[in-house]
């Protein structure tokens, strides 16, 4: 079968496999590249941050006591006091990251983040309400925090769903349970002590401070389960992303295969909630960049996660060293990055005349 | 070689909530033949072709591909025989050419997605066929509608099915890729004995075209039959309430609906 005729000499069907092929790989070391400068940037942004600080280390020091040696102070400064925030620092971002390209992906929408739709509302709401109402702190604040994202994602999910689920209406259902979300964080903070209403309000900018070994280990469990979980669902993407017509068509299991991806993406922004706070803006912002970086590779959901360790490793470092004497929650820093993107986003949207 | 694969509607009745569109409707598709659906705008063509790709379940009545029930057999497996093209499709942002068309293949791809030579290939003539191959690396959204068009065909080529449903492929496109589109299905069921059910708008093409064609009015089927046994100005009329004149086409033979309007009508003599 040779399709249409022309008169220019047409490829054999070898010829044009393998010239299929070369492009397939050409784009997959592509992909390799850049994740591999990522990953850079992201071990760059550690490095420097168990580097810099009241008490400067030179590389070698560092390089020291993170191999066993060195002495008990720099010990002390790397592995008790910087190490695990830079750590939790790049793993917050990567969950974010993880989350908001699977979300964007999966609802054909830039303006679909965990934070923008009500998942990281849900959150901040429910860790709000259980540390101030009942005084819960520590892992099970962590806890509260997860089950009021999953919470939240499941309302959003279930309010917007109409024979499936439309892309631009779970954003604009999200939006309106966020707001509602976002009122009662408010009351509540109205009814407690200055003091508590002032750690709340420092917590739900997003903070990383006094964060130590005891926010890391948990994170780090749900992000190892998770992510593999994700980037294994991610598989039927390429088919849903194409509308779910189509990807029923191609034989994906369309309800079940989304439900799975929202879930894994849901739980993701609940557990760095859980760990940090809701850090603005990373969940949004990682993907387009990475998408940037990689045009015409669908989702990229690696290099979007890697991009939210990178942004959130170098805005808290950023944030705790910029100004002097004072410590910036790294929500404030990657919000100042983000809002103009918004912005940026909007304006674009009602120029051009495209949606979203 | 002819499809052996058949795909029928028995006693199908579809709608959506309360609303009933199609009442108890037989059909069987002949199996390695082009078959056309005709009919006035919402008389459920498109409804009834989505039912058989298993995209809307049915109110009562089932649908059979090799006489099981479409909706009892696994999804891959329907999807590894059956292709469908909806209406305006839709493609993420800035996805290329070969990344598209390479999404034919997900139903033939295991759970690791391992990418083998067999895929290459049926992407590779997929294109081919379409001639898309040129425009492997560009960006889908850079493409005119004629060559999108042709790209999302490429995709349903490269799922490599024995049936092959598309709803309305042409209907936004210019009358010479409008031609290019329904040569190409017909080369691809010459050559390959793929079954191949579209909806068509044009009567005149689908006349042409098909082997089979129906014709639907208010979710029945009004009269179904190769288009120089059943399109008669009575049919026209019946279906779509147009007045018209039935000639042979002089290109091919086949009827060619005259539309008789009420101005520019010369009385006959």
């Amino acid at each position: 079968m040779n399709g249409l005729d022309t008169m220019a000499e047409q490829p054999t069907a070898a010829e044009a496999a393998a010239r299929l092929g070369r492009l397939r790989r050409h784009r997959r070391r592509g992909f390799g590249a850049v994740c591999l400068v990522l990953l850079l940037a992201v071990l760059t942004a550690l490095l420097v941050s168990l580097c810099t600080g009241d008490i400067a280390l030179p590389v070698g020091d560092v390089w020291d006591t993170l191999l066993g040696g060195g002495d008990a102070g720099s010990r002390f400064v790397v592995v008790e006091l910087r190490l695990p925030r830079a750590l939790l620092a790049l793993l917050v971002g990567f969950a974010f990251g993880l989350s908001g390209a699977v979300f964007q992906a999966l609802l054909r929408n830039p303006l679909a983040s965990p934070d923008v739709i009500g998942v990281s509302s849900g959150a901040a709401a429910a860790a709000v309400l259980a540390s101030m109402v009942y005084g819960v702190s520590g892992i099970a604040l962590s806890g509260t925090a997860l089950v009021g994202a999953l919470a939240a994602g499941a309302g959003v999910y279930l309010l917007a769903w109409r024979r499936g689920i439309n892309g631009q209406r779970l954003v604009l259902i999200g939006v309106g349970v966020g707001t509602g979300l976002s009122s009662i964080v408010s009351y509540l903070m109205t009814r407690s002590e200055v003091t508590e209403a002032q750690s709340a309000f420092v917590w739900l900018a997003g903070s990383l401070n006094g964060r130590s070994w005891p926010q890391f280990w948990p994170l780090f469990g749900a992000v190892v389960v998770l992510a593999p979980l994700t980037l294994l669902g991610s598989r039927a993407l390429p088919a849903l992303q194409l509308g779910d017509g189509t990807a029923a068509g191609l034989g994906a299991r369309v309800e079940r295969d989304r439900l799975v991806l929202l879930g894994c993406a849901t739980a993701l922004a609940g557990v760095a909630t859980a760990a940090a706070g809701p850090v603005g803006f990373v969940a949004f912002v990682s993907p387009p960049i990475a998408r940037r970086l990689l045009p015409g590779h669908g989702a990229a959901l690696l290099p979007a996660a890697l991009t939210g360790s990178a942004l959130v490793g170098l805005a808290d470092l950023a944030g705790q060293h910029a100004l002097p004497h004072t410590q910036l929650p790294v929500g404030l820093v990657t919000g100042v990055v983000g809002a103009p993107y918004l912005l940026w986003l909007l304006a674009r949207a009602n120029r051009v005349g495209q949606g979203g | 070689m002819t499809s052996s694969h058949t795909l029928q509607a028995r006693q199908l009745s579809l709608g959506y909530g309360e609303r009933e569109i199609v009442s108890r409707l037989d059909l069987a598709l002949p199996p390695g033949r082009i078959t056309v659906v005709v009919g006035p705008n919402a008389c459920g063509k498109s409804t009834l072709l989505r039912a058989l790709a298993r995209l809307l379940p049915p109110l009562a009545g089932s649908v059979l591909l090799d006489g099981c029930d479409i909706h009892r057999t696994p999804t891959k497996e329907v999807a590894a025989t059956l292709g469908v093209l909806p209406q305006s499709p839709v493609a993420p942002d800035a996805i290329v050419v070969a990344d598209l068309v390479g999404r034919g293949r997900y139903p033939h791809q295991g759970w690791f997605r391992r990418w083998t030579r067999a895929d290459d290939e049926a992407v590779a003539a997929a294109m081919l066929a379409t001639d898309v191959l040129d425009l492997a690396d560009r960006s889908v959204d850079e493409l005119s509608g004629g060559q999108r068009q042709r790209v999302w065909i490429a995709m349903a080529l490269a799922q490599e099915t024995d049936v092959l449903l598309l709803d309305e492929p042409t209907t936004y496109l210019d009358i010479s890729h409008q031609l290019d589109v329904l040569d190409l299905l017909t080369d691809l069921n010459r050559a390959r004995g793929v079954t191949l059910a579209l909806v068509l708008h044009d009567l005149n093409l689908a006349c042409r075209y098909a082997d089979h064609l129906i014709a639907m009015k208010a979710g029945r089927i009004v009269a179904e039959g190769p288009p120089g046994d059943i399109v008669t100005a009575s049919l026209v009329h019946e279906v779509f309430g147009l007045r018209s004149a039935v000639i042979p086409d002089p290109a091919s033979g086949t009827p060619m609906v005259v539309p008789l309007g009420r101005h520019h009508v010369t009385p006959p003599a």
